[in-house]
């Protein structure tokens, strides 16, 4: 049987297509019964009757499919005319069959596997967002880089006498806030790896208390991630009583690494600018470094 | 500022101060420090430098009204300056 061509089912004549009779192969050509009945039980697929896959009626209406199909058709074309028309399930090679089947249980195994790290690798950057924010909670990092930013630097920094940097103040207002925010000094020079004092005022002329919140800018912008505030009074609501004028203090520093920036070589002015917001009720702004 | 929708241009990214806001001073408890010290700047020509000794005494003023975290002012970078002092205190006693 294994080595028998397959060949196409004869093709059988409809009962009303031609004016005479089917044509019958006469007795002697037909199966007996027992070529009939391994007919059949090949035609069935071996799988439902052992595993019992498929329900009792349907093997047993395959089987009767077979069957008629088998006492029908001339008997020509050896075994391999009935066989099912489902031919996907199975090789017509029942030797690799077994290597098939291995074969396909190890590429579904190997697609698995592919597949499990395709997803945890999608899971895994969703995940490294809440996860490196933990990281620099524990650490204490926040995203700031550069080595040691810590209170020992500040001790241990030493001026660079020779770079003398001017430092120009200026004070903005947004147009809702009815504050007179301006500097006290209009510029003073520093060198970096010094700490500097400088101060602006802030006045409230009207007669209800207003609430200001102010963020900072410092040109050039390269400048600007050497140029470290200690303390000031950005990013924090500042209340101020009617007709109240207070004299809010910036203490800061340039780091001493400016003077060995090559970019920074021609700059030798630097301006820092505070810009004031009103806060209102409820209002909630996204400051950095915060939160 | 730094909202600008050219996004080849660096920006700036505006920093928190490292040891967070100086409380406003709503009584001018400091204020004569402050006046003193905006008057040494004026005459040495806005230069920080010389008036350290000034902006000092400004800050150990904010201490002790509770207008500013206790931290020993070498921690500030006032270190040399008080190491000048307590040469000068020793050299005296």
């Amino acid at each position: 049987m294994a080595g028998k061509q397959r060949r196409s089912p004869p093709r059988v004549p409809h009962a009303s297509a031609g004016r005479r009779p089917p044509h019958r192969t006469p007795r002697r050509d037909r199966p007996g019964k027992a070529a009939l009945r391994r007919a059949v039980s090949r035609a069935v697929p071996a799988s439902s009757r052992e595993s019992r896959a498929l329900p009792r009626a349907a093997v047993m209406a395959l089987r009767a499919v077979a069957l008629c199909r088998a006492a029908s058709q001339p008997y020509s074309g050896g075994w391999a005319a009935l066989r099912p028309q489902v031919r996907w399930l199975r090789s017509s090679n029942p030797f690799t069959r077994r290597q098939e089947e291995e074969w396909r249980r190890r590429n579904r195994t190997v697609l698995a596997y592919i597949a499990a790290a395709a997803v945890g690798m999608v899971g895994m950057s969703y995940a490294a967002v809440p996860l490196y924010r933990l990281y620099c909670q524990a650490t204490g990092l926040g995203g700031t880089t550069g080595a040691g930013r810590g209170a020992e630097r500040l001790e241990e920094m030493r001026p660079v006498r020779e770079r003398v940097l001017k430092v120009t103040f200026n004070a903005d207002v947004h147009a809702g806030l009815q504050w007179n925010f301006r500097p006290q000094q209009s510029e003073i020079y520093v060198v970096p790896g010094e700490t500097a004092l400088a101060f602006y005022k802030a006045k409230n002329p009207t007669d209800k208390p207003i609430i200001g919140i102010s963020t900072y800018n410092v040109v050039p912008f390269e400048a600007g991630q050497y140029f470290n505030k200690i303390q000031c009074f950005c990013f924090e609501e500042q209340w101020l009583n009617p007709h109240e004028e207070v004299d809010m203090p910036v203490f800061f520093y340039i780091d001493p690494e400016f003077a060995e920036d090559p970019k920074m070589a021609k700059v030798d002015s630097i301006t820092l600018s505070y810009t004031f917001f009103e806060a209102k009720e409820g209002q909630h702004l996204p400051l950095p470094g915060y939160q | 500022m730094s909202t600008a929708m050219n996004f080849g241009a660096k920006s700036f990214k505006p920093r928190p101060p490292d040891k967070g806001a100086f409380p406003l001073d709503h009584f001018g408890e400091c204020s004569a420090f402050k006046e003193r010290f905006m008057q040494c700047l004026r005459d040495s020509g806005f230069e920080s430098g010389l008036c350290r000794e000034r902006a000092m005494a400004y800050l150990q003023c904010r201490m002790d009204r509770q207008l500013m975290a206790n931290e020993p002012l070498e921690k500030l970078g006032f270190k040399d300056l008080i190491e000048e002092k307590s040469e000068a205190e020793a050299g005296k006693l």
